[in-house]
């Protein structure tokens, strides 16, 4: 899998290479390799290689092929595939199959690509790290006694080892953009309401968006075209037009204005980790980028906020799962309160029932106001932040993440110190903003550093041209040069 | 600012069944998350309108058209227990 998305697209395109035999390739490195890693808690394996057959089929009848001909994706767990077991990382969807294709699905299909599998995940998309999964925790392929980060850690973890050129994550907080940055991997997380939600197994809806992972910035481009667009079954869908993303990562980033907010280089950030980001920076700044300071006042407030509405919404979203429809069943009294209550027990992990009670209790009579009404004014004041920030700058560059891999079992008894992982990540999510990691410098012990990039609403190109200008910089590199 | 969360009222509202040890875990949990939260109360929001969704002033609202969905055998096909064409609970008393 040395070659990128639109590579393996074109091959397969021209003929040099078949579906199957790039699918084949793909499902032996993840037969070697995920054992130590556990990125996949499923491996489609017949189904891929029926549809890889079926696209070299279509190939030599003549049709046209689509844009991801015989590219293997990997698709974290949260979304539904149908057919094939979708779990969210939860015990309480252990055996779940879903009766239909999430719309990604439907649009990754009909571009031709090849579903490979289903990726770990915390549970829910809930956590950091990827060690929330009822599933074991996936490692980091670069040192596999550390985190990939999470929550989308098994896409991030399967992209970086090269088991799939490309992956779908979702992304609420940073789910997407923290585990590529952990992982060396590039993570777009789109405008809230670019992408189609239906079939994404919520978290929290005012957040949740679906994005791609992917070897390089070109690949993650290709990958967003094909998932993009109105969806008449999510509501939140934006009817918009896309734009030619891969086009955006050949344009110069001459004369484009960066900000650089002072509140992302400041206390808990890694040093190794800011001056990778700065030298990020400064060449941009030598391809002609106009760089300037620019401050965003209540980034220091945006992880309280974010986990009084994730979790409100979380707390409503997963009231679904009550052992009735779907799912798990514990049934001890054969009573209907005792049921619920016995299988949303047994059914969810500790970081779950803590959100869904933190939840519960910012949305119950005489905590309203205090909490959940007072977040949602507070996320007005970061979504204005930016909106200012954006009067003078084109684009925001930043860490995507305060620290480099951490070990496994590091923060994971310490909610707090979880939460504050995404410090960088939340603010673009709770405004609702395109934003992404691409790699930069890794550290002196070789682990990898993301430069987020965070642009104007529904303005993808841009920051797709500043983050191809950044990848010139620093190629992609593959971790698991040698088996783990 | 609540000094103590009553989590068993909490775990009711939310349907959870918790164990005593890990109520007792969960309650302090939430009470440092809860007093974290409470920096927020250092902004004056009285003149901030909220945010609860983001654009929704530009989404499309389609037509009330009615389009086929599920069919009754795959929308019974995931359920724990079924009786006749409809999902099975337990029976229920009034509380």
């Amino acid at each position: 899998m040395a070659n990128g998305v639109v590579a393996i697209a074109e091959r397969v395109r021209l003929g040099e290479v078949t579906a199957e035999q790039v699918t084949i390739e793909a499902l032996g490195r993840i037969a070697a390799k995920n054992g130590a890693l556990n990125a996949f808690l499923h491996v489609a394996h017949d189904e891929a290689l029926e549809q890889a057959r079926a696209v070299d089929a279509r190939r030599s009848r003549g049709e046209t092929l689509g844009p991801m001909a015989g590219v293997p994706v990997a698709v974290k767990d949260a979304i539904c595939t149908r057919g094939i077991r979708s779990t969210a990382g939860s015990k309480i969807l252990g055996s779940y199959i879903p009766p239909y294709d999430a719309t990604v699905i439907e649009r990754l299909r009909a571009a031709d690509a090849i579903l490979v599998g289903k990726t770990n995940m915390d549970e829910f998309a809930m956590g950091s790290s990827t060690e929330n999964s009822a599933f074991g925790p996936t490692k980091n392929p670069w040192d596999t006694t550390r985190t990939p980060g999470g929550s989308s850690g098994g896409s991030a973890a399967a992209v970086a080892a090269r088991l799939a050129p490309c992956a779908l994550g979702s992304d609420t907080g940073g789910s997407i953009r923290q585990p590529a940055s952990l992982t060396g991997t590039v993570g777009l997380k789109p405008t809230y309401g670019r992408v189609s939600r239906y079939g994404l197994i919520a978290f929290a809806s005012s957040l949740d968006q679906i994005g791609p992972l992917a070897t390089d910035v070109r690949g993650a481009a290709r990958l967003l075209s094909v998932i993009a667009g109105h969806d008449a079954r999510d509501s939140t869908s934006l009817d918009v037009p896309t734009a030619d993303w891969e086009a955006a990562c050949d344009r110069s980033v001459e004369g484009l204005r960066i900000g650089v907010p002072e509140e992302y280089f400041a206390e808990g950030l890694d040093p190794e980790v800011g001056a990778s980001a700065r030298a990020a920076i400064a060449a941009l700044e030598r391809e002609g980028c106009v760089v300037r300071s620019v401050t965003l006042p209540h980034t220091r407030y945006a992880v309280a906020t974010y986990y009084v509405l994730a979790t409100a919404e979380a707390s409503s979203n997963l009231a679904r799962f009550d052992g009735v429809r779907y799912g798990l069943r514990v049934d001890p009294r054969h009573e209907l309160r005792a049921m619920y209550g016995a299988t949303r027990d047994a059914g969810f992990g500790v970081e779950v029932k803590r959100r869904v009670l933190l939840g519960t209790f910012v949305l119950s009579a005489g905590y309203y106001d205090a909490y959940y009404l007072k977040a949602q004014k507070v996320r007005t004041l970061v979504r204005r932040d930016f909106e200012a920030a954006f009067r003078d700058v084109d684009v925001l560059c930043s860490p995507a993440s305060p620290t480099p891999a951490f070990r496994l079992g590091e923060k994971v008894d310490d909610p707090l110190s979880m939460y504050l992982s995404d410090i960088y990540t939340l603010p673009a999510s709770l405004a609702g903003l395109p934003a992404m990691s691409v790699p930069c410098t890794p550290t002196k012990s070789g682990l990898p550093v993301g430069l987020q990039i965070v642009a104007r609403p529904l303005d993808e190109a841009t920051m797709l041209s500043v983050a191809a200008a950044c990848e010139t910089a620093n190629p992609p590199r593959m971790a698991c040069a040698s088996p783990p | 600012m609540p000094n103590l969360i009553d989590v068993h009222h909490v775990a009711r509202l939310a349907s959870l069944s918790l164990g005593d040890a890990e109520a007792a875990r969960f309650e302090e949990e939430l009470r440092k998350i809860v007093a974290y939260v409470a920096q927020l109360d250092e902004l004056d929001t009285r003149d901030v309108p909220p945010t609860a969704h983001m654009q929704l002033d530009r989404l499309p609202v389609r037509d009330d058209d009615v389009k086929p969905g599920l069919s009754h055998e795959d929308a019974l096909a995931q359920a724990p227990s079924v009786e006749g064409d409809g999902f099975a609970v337990p029976t229920f008393v009034a509380e």
